[in-house]
């Protein structure tokens, strides 16, 4: 994708076209554009369901969120591919995995209504279909490495519940929003060099720091002498993450969007507010096929 | 005294009962009828769904009843994108007709906004004046709104992914949508866009006739859909499809190489579509009635797919006197754009453009649109996280704003989400010195305009609440007519 220079990061997009609902492809970009910031090259090979990527010779993988219907698909294909990708993890390729990603990472995944889909189960983890979703901004605080504790801001909209066993730490623990499970306070998950989360869409923009992390990680991997990233400017995405923080600090921000729209029920102008409402009784409809991420 | 005990026979009593449920009916048109002229005395915005709110709490059956008592023909307009285009277009052909129509506000979708249009056109002796109903209803609420209605045609223009935080999934949305097309009698018919391929596969089962419509003209697209595109593998074996032809996001000719499931025939086809001179685009649409030679207003293939979906639709209204190829043409040319639909207003030496923009699909269609005008772009691009315009701007990085991003001139970003907008548009790869934040509206358009130089362009691409917002600032200004005018 881009000329070859000194330096480069290898990624694979794993499942581009059946993983990638509402704005993923944002972590590429986030990836892709601080590497040219630097002059550091990249390549994006595109793997999709029935292609064989070359996973060592891989420094970074991406794998999104999708639907039921996709994950399926997708998780039929990792069957096949499963064991270099496996491998890969072993050695220390960096992996960013989002909701149905996650997912097919850990164990297995029950949805509430159809077959458990089997995972790669390189995570200690498992997850189960819920009935309520949980959608909203949600705030994490987690400690990466080196770094030391920093913040996650991002927005959550998940129906699955994960549980982590003795083998997989979580990647940060809640201040807002429900993670995991809505249970135990964690969110995500961490093996490795594996960062795996239900932080959905542009995550890696709005947190430069863990962008950055995963590509020195990524480049330690493939060089042993990398030293430190060179500083950028980071002003767009300061405002952003702090423009995020404030929405997950929101008293009560997890349901301001249900809540809002019942107290504007039926009054004008409100075009669409009736939306938000019948979201919120959805919840506790039955047979609902949610998506699973 | 003697106190009479007993009651009264049961005849009698029926017919109270009946009288009651009359005199509840009535109350609940007349009552709501008065919140409609309240709310726009009060300058509430229309009164939209407030009517329709008063009017079902007084009697939960007040639509189902209008519906019931009205001699007018029901069509509802329902999917994703182009509703309320398409609204308006089956409109100006139904009234080209002789057809009196009633129709809903646009964004007035849900069931409320649906109950108050149809509280609002009908008299207190239960009439309809209308010789049609046409309602836009939203894709998730059609399941609710079509057992009361009883529509004799139901429509579905397209299914493009959504804000998921307010909308669950596609399939969930299809599979409403498939349930209220199976409900339909064997008497209504069902007109769903061909060249969608999960709209076309909906309620295959379903008793009620299909009408197909689509594009069969070639070389107006591609072959691989674009990134925004929802439903790229085949909806029966999951297979991708592939395309002899792609005219906007995953619309287009289809077949599936797995099991061989393609595009239905279609009965409503555009044949030809060339652009005007000036602004718009003629079309050529072949019937079953005929061939319809048809200028529209505004370019853009999803205009294309709004001609042929009125079309479609006014195919099933079989008026007095049938429709006729110039009258549809007049009645199409004559459309002044929709709310938000590339609008232009003249603000002083500058000219505004305003785009509504709710998803990728419909911000793709609109940037190419722009994009076709050459030179350089003043844009200010607004959203904000409300109740209306949902809290995830995740899909923004689904746009392909990296099209506008060579031509940027300068940007505004604005609205409650201004840094995500920014930050949008700064991976997109533009130059930080050409972008402002500016989350306040009236400031916001200031600098904007302040960096357009007289004479030029300045584009608004926004969602629903700060168009709202921007384009009320330009009425105050003087520089708009109302928006209830129009």
């Amino acid at each position: 994708m881009t000329p070859a220079a000194p330096v480069t990061v290898r990624i694979c997009h794993l499942y581009p076209r059946l993983l990638s609902v509402a704005g993923d492809r944002g972590n590429l970009f986030a990836l892709t554009q601080r590497c040219a910031w630097r002059g550091i090259g990249y390549r994006v090979t595109e793997a999709d369901a029935g292609d064989a990527p070359d996973f060592a010779q891989t420094d970074l993988i991406l794998m999104h969120g999708g639907q039921d219907r996709e994950m399926r698909v997708a998780a039929r294909d990792l069957a096949a591919k499963g064991g270099p990708l496996a491998d890969a993890i072993e050695a220390g390729t960096v992996v960013l995995a989002v909701c149905a990603g996650y997912q097919l990472l850990g164990r297995y995944y029950a949805p509430v209504d159809g077959p458990p889909i089997e995972g790669l189960g390189v995570l200690d983890a498992v997850a189960e279909g819920g009935r309520a979703r949980f959608i909203g901004h949600a705030l994490v605080e987690c400690d990466p490495g080196p770094g030391g504790q920093r913040h996650l801001t991002g927005f959550e909209n998940h129906s699955g519940r994960t549980y982590l066993g003795s083998g997989a730490r979580p990647l940060g623990r809640m201040l807002a929003g429900a993670g995991n499970n809505g249970e135990d306070g964690t969110e995500g998950a961490r093996y490795r060099e594996v960062y795996a989360t239900y932080l959905h869409g542009p995550l890696l923009p709005k947190n430069p720091w863990l962008t950055d992390h995963l590509l020195t990680r990524a480049l330690a991997h493939r060089y042993q002498d990398f030293g430190p990233l060179a500083p950028l400017a980071d002003q767009a995405e300061t405002q952003a993450h702090a423009a995020s923080l404030r929405l997950a600090r929101r008293p009560a921000g997890r349901w301001r969007v249900a809540t809002a729209a019942v107290s504007r029920f039926g009054r004008p102008p409100a075009p669409l507010a009736g939306r938000a409402h019948r979201h919120e009784r959805s919840l506790a409809g039955k047979g609902t096929a949610w998506t699973s991420h | 005294m003697r106190v009479v005990a007993g009651r009264r026979p049961a005849q009698d009593r029926d017919g109270s009962a009946a009288a009651r449920a009359g005199a509840r009916f009535t109350l609940a048109l007349a009552a709501g009828k008065e919140a409609g002229t309240a709310s726009r005395m009060l300058g509430t915005g229309g009164g939209t769904c407030f009517p329709g709110t008063v009017a079902r709490r007084i009697d939960p059956r007040v639509l189902q009843k209008a519906a019931a008592a009205s001699g007018a023909r029901k069509v509802i307009v329902s999917g994703s994108n182009g509703k309320t285009t398409t609204c308006r277009m089956l409109a100006a052909l139904a009234q080209a007709s002789g057809l009196l129509v009633t129709q809903n506000r646009s964004g007035s979708n849900l069931l409320h906004g649906v109950t108050s249009a149809a509280v609002q056109g009908t008299g207190l002796r239960g009439r309809m004046a209308a010789q049609l109903l046409l309602l836009e209803v939203d894709e998730a609420t059609v399941r609710l709104v079509a057992p009361e209605v009883r529509p004799e045609a139901l429509l579905v223009t397209n299914l493009f992914r959504d804000q998921l935080d307010r909308f669950g999934e596609l399939y969930s949305v299809a599979g409403k949508l498939a349930a209220a097309i199976s409900a339909l009698p064997a008497s209504a018919t069902v007109v769903l866009n061909g060249d969608d391929p999960l709209v076309a596969s909906l309620a295959p089962e379903a008793a009620a006739r299909r009408l197909y419509y689509g594009i069969r003209a070639g070389g107006s697209g591609g072959q691989v859909p674009e990134h925004a595109a929802d439903t790229v593998r085949c909806v029966r074996c999951q297979h991708p499809l592939s395309y002899r032809a792609v005219h906007l996001s995953h619309l287009g000719d289809y077949q599936c190489p797995g099991c061989g499931h393609g595009r239905p025939p279609l009965d409503v086809a555009v044949t030809a579509i060339r652009p005007s001179p000036g602004a718009g685009a003629e079309i050529t649409v072949d019937t079953r009635a005929g061939t319809f030679p048809l200028r529209l207003p505004a370019a853009g293939m999803h205009e294309v797919y709004n001609a042929a979906a009125a079309l479609a639709g006014a195919m099933t209204l079989s008026p007095g006197r049938p429709l006729q190829p110039a009258t549809a043409r007049d009645a199409l040319a004559g459309l002044r754009p929709a709310f938000g639909r590339l609008e232009q207003i003249q603000a002083g030496s500058r000219r505004v453009v305003l785009a509504f923009v709710k998803n990728p699909a419909s911000y793709n269609a609109t940037l190419r649109e722009v994009l076709r005008q050459p030179g350089r772009k003043h844009v200010l691009a607004a959203h904000s996280n409300t109740s209306v315009d949902g809290e995830d701007f995740a899909w923004l990085w689904d746009v392909d704003l990296e099209r506008l991003v060579p031509r940027l001139a300068s940007l505004t970003a604005s609205g409650t989400r201004a840094e995500e907008v920014a930050l949008r548009f700064k991976y997109g790869g533009a130059d930080p010195a050409l972008m402002r934040v500016q989350p306040g509206r009236a400031d916001a358009l200031d600098a904007a305009l302040a960096a357009t130089p007289p004479g030029e362009r300045l584009h608004i691409f926004a969602g629903y609440t700060p168009m709202r917002e921007l384009r009320g600032i330009m009425q105050r200004r003087g520089w708009a007519p109302s928006w209830e005018e129009q």
